[in-house]
């Protein structure tokens, strides 16, 4: 397990260096650069400015300062806003990303599994369609569609909520909602296919002729054995939450890193572009190394060898 | 004999399905006595496990029994509540499946799938449930039992398996094992130890058994009395010896027919039965057996006939007493 673990943290220093390798010359070869703007700077200005960055200098050279520099954990310097370094940028978002974030993955986990159990287990009749109804719904629209309407129905005509900001503990309900919208529909109805077919199972059949209790058969025989491809999901879709959306952020104007990463790369701010990217990447591949954990502990046939990282 | 311990009584059961109903089991009645081991033999689609599996109301989705009554120690199963009929399945009735590969659960250790069924029907602490489970697991003779109780199904062979769900099938001491093709999913050695241990629980626990099985030599080797089903209904029912010594209804022979004997050197072919099953969508007025039938008369397509005889009953009109007398029908395979 501990060496598994090792390898697989390994593995991702790995991939993270040819993720930083691929965006730092990709991001080089759009044209452009956070110095160029509609208001031309005077020739010996920019060259300063590239000068004091390093901009100047061969690409390779670049690519070797900015690999030495993330070595120690430094995201450099922004190149819009002078005298804030990424590492403060991503410190000053990520909270409240991150609160956001957690509250709609605690939504999508706590609504959208019970609401999948509620469909399958009334197949067919009103529960199950009223459910599917919905979640179709929660997938097919879009989250700013979703951001914006509520907004103009809870906040705007019904004032239950403000329409902006997180001042409130109110402010919290919208951006929450947005955000979660799509994965709490999405899992319930992955949650009522998995389960539907494992109630086909011929080992829940065997749980009933032991004349187990219903909760016990649909508990401890069936909901754990249909919740492995929801935990297949959950782990990119808590990266994805956690990390932040612009379009969310952006409708309710709260300062996290999602709108700071959109931002940046308008404003080919080099380094923000890079350290967020960085960052992104590393909580994706934590959040999956954390579901191949919990895949061994949810099913014992799974077995963590090395070969398998 | 003494009472019956099980008694089914017309018994009907379908499945409504989009292409309408399929009638399964069309009105089976049998006794079970105690410490007998009965044998339900047929083909695929006979209805011998719709049978058993509507005895303790585990259909799956779309089956509704429609007639009939199961008594069991004087109470009728099917009118039971849904309570009360999980307070004796696993406990008074114990079953086992087909197919040991999928019918324990993969995720759970073994014991814990033995533990959870003696918990649910005695008042067991934790570490009595685990006793139990050891004593089981010797009973079915799975080595190094204590040890074994912590591992999960995979890590099992097939036959393992199987003594496994035996195990939990025993749990509570059941007065009635129902075993649902127990072997077939298993290779040819396996299946003779499991018979085997069969055999020996049954006798030594003093349960009854009903053993649902298509293999006529399973039949032959194990069990006291026979019920041969076809298109949902008993064809034929005698005590073992003498249905193989006497077989009184034209199916029987064919399928007696349709078993390779390994002592006979003479390169006899093996004598198929023509034909297919019935559809069980519409079923035929008559014999269901009558359009694959040699001696198959015009009474035949029309009326079905009765269960004639008492110890040794066939479903079959040249048991009547008016009937053209077809010299030894149990010949007729020959």
């Amino acid at each position: 397990m501990f060496t598994y673990i090792l390898n697989r943290l390994g593995m991702m220093l790995v991939t993270l260096w040819a993720i930083v390798t691929l965006t730092f010359f990709l991001m080089h070869a759009v044209p452009g650069g956070p110095f160029v703007s509609e208001r031309m700077l005077a020739p010996e200005i920019a060259a300063a400015l590239n000068a004091k960055y390093g901009l100047n200098l061969p690409i390779w050279e670049q690519y070797l300062n900015y690999l030495g520099r993330i070595l120690t954990f430094d995201l450099g310097p922004s190149f819009k806003y002078p005298g804030v370094s990424i590492n403060s940028m991503i410190a000053a978002g990520l909270p409240v990303t991150l609160q956001t974030g957690l509250l709609a993955v605690i939504c999508v986990v706590a609504l959208g599994v019970p609401l999948g159990v509620i469909a399958a287990l009334n197949r067919n009749r009103w529960p199950d369609t009223t459910v599917m109804f919905i979640a179709t719904l929660g997938v097919a629209i879009p989250s700013y569609v979703i951001a914006t309407v509520s907004i103009y129905v809870f906040a705007l005509r019904l004032g239950w909520v403000p329409t902006f900001g997180l001042d409130d503990w109110r402010g919290y309900f919208l951006p929450v909602f947005a955000l979660s919208g799509f994965w709490i529909s999405f899992v319930s109805r992955l949650t009522r296919s998995s389960l539907l077919e494992t109630l086909e199972q011929d080992y829940m059949v065997t749980a009933r002729a032991k004349g187990l209790r219903k909760g016990q058969i649909l508990f401890k025989h069936g909901l754990r054995n249909s919740l492995l491809p929801v935990v297949t999901v959950l782990g990119p879709v808590v990266a994805n939450l956690i990390t932040g959306s612009f379009v969310i952020e952006q409708i309710f104007a709260l300062p996290g890193i999602g709108r700071q990463f959109v931002l940046s790369i308008t404003n080919r701010d080099y380094t923000a572009i890079m350290g967020i990217t960085i960052f992104y990447a590393a909580i994706l591949m934590v959040m999956i190394l954390i579901v191949d954990l919990l895949y061994v502990w949810l099913d014992p046939r799974i077995k963590l060898t090395k070969a398998a990282a | 004999m003494s009472e019956p311990i099980l008694s089914v009584r017309d018994l009907t059961t379908s499945f409504f399905t989009r292409r309408g109903e399929v009638q399964a089991v069309r009105g089976v009645s049998f006794d079970v006595h105690e410490g007998e081991m009965l044998g339900l033999v047929g083909e695929s689609g006979s209805g011998k496990s719709i049978t058993c599996m509507s005895v303790l109301r585990l259909l799956k989705a779309g089956g509704t029994i429609k007639a009939g009554s199961a008594t069991f120690e004087g109470t009728d199963i099917l009118s039971l509540d849904e309570d009360a009929l999980s307070d004796l399945r696993g406990n008074r009735i114990g079953v086992i499946f087909q197919d040991p590969m999928t019918s324990l659960n993969p995720t759970l250790t073994v014991g814990e799938q033995v533990m959870e069924a003696v918990r649910r029907h005695r008042k067991a602490s934790a570490a009595e449930a685990r006793a139990r489970a050891v004593e089981l697991f010797e009973l079915v003779r799975i080595p190094s039992a204590a040890k074994r109780l912590d591992s999960y199904p995979h890590e099992f062979s097939g036959g393992m398996r199987q003594r496994v769900m035996i195990a939990m099938a025993l749990a509570c001491d059941p007065k009635l094992l129902i075993a649902d093709e127990p072997t077939t999913a298993l290779d040819v050695t396996i299946q003779r130890q499991i018979l085997a241990l069969l055999k020996d629980l049954q006798r030594r626990l003093g349960m009854s058994v009903i053993l649902i099985t298509h293999d006529l030599g399973v039949i032959a080797e194990v069990t006291d009395r026979v019920l041969v089903l076809y298109g949902g209904l008993v064809m034929e029912t005698a005590p073992v010896r003498e249905l193989f010594a006497r077989p009184a209804h034209p199916y029987t022979v064919g399928l007696l027919g349709a078993v390779p004997d390994l002592r006979d050197d003479t390169h006899k072919r093996l004598t198929p039965i023509p034909g297919s099953p019935p559809n069980m969508l519409a079923p035929p007025p008559g014999c269901p057996f009558a359009p694959r039938c040699v001696h198959a008369m015009s009474q035949c397509m029309a009326a079905l006939p009765p269960l004639f005889g008492a110890a040794h009953q066939s479903r079959c009109w040249l048991q009547h007493p008016e009937a053209p007398k077809v010299d030894a029908v149990h010949e007729v395979a020959a």
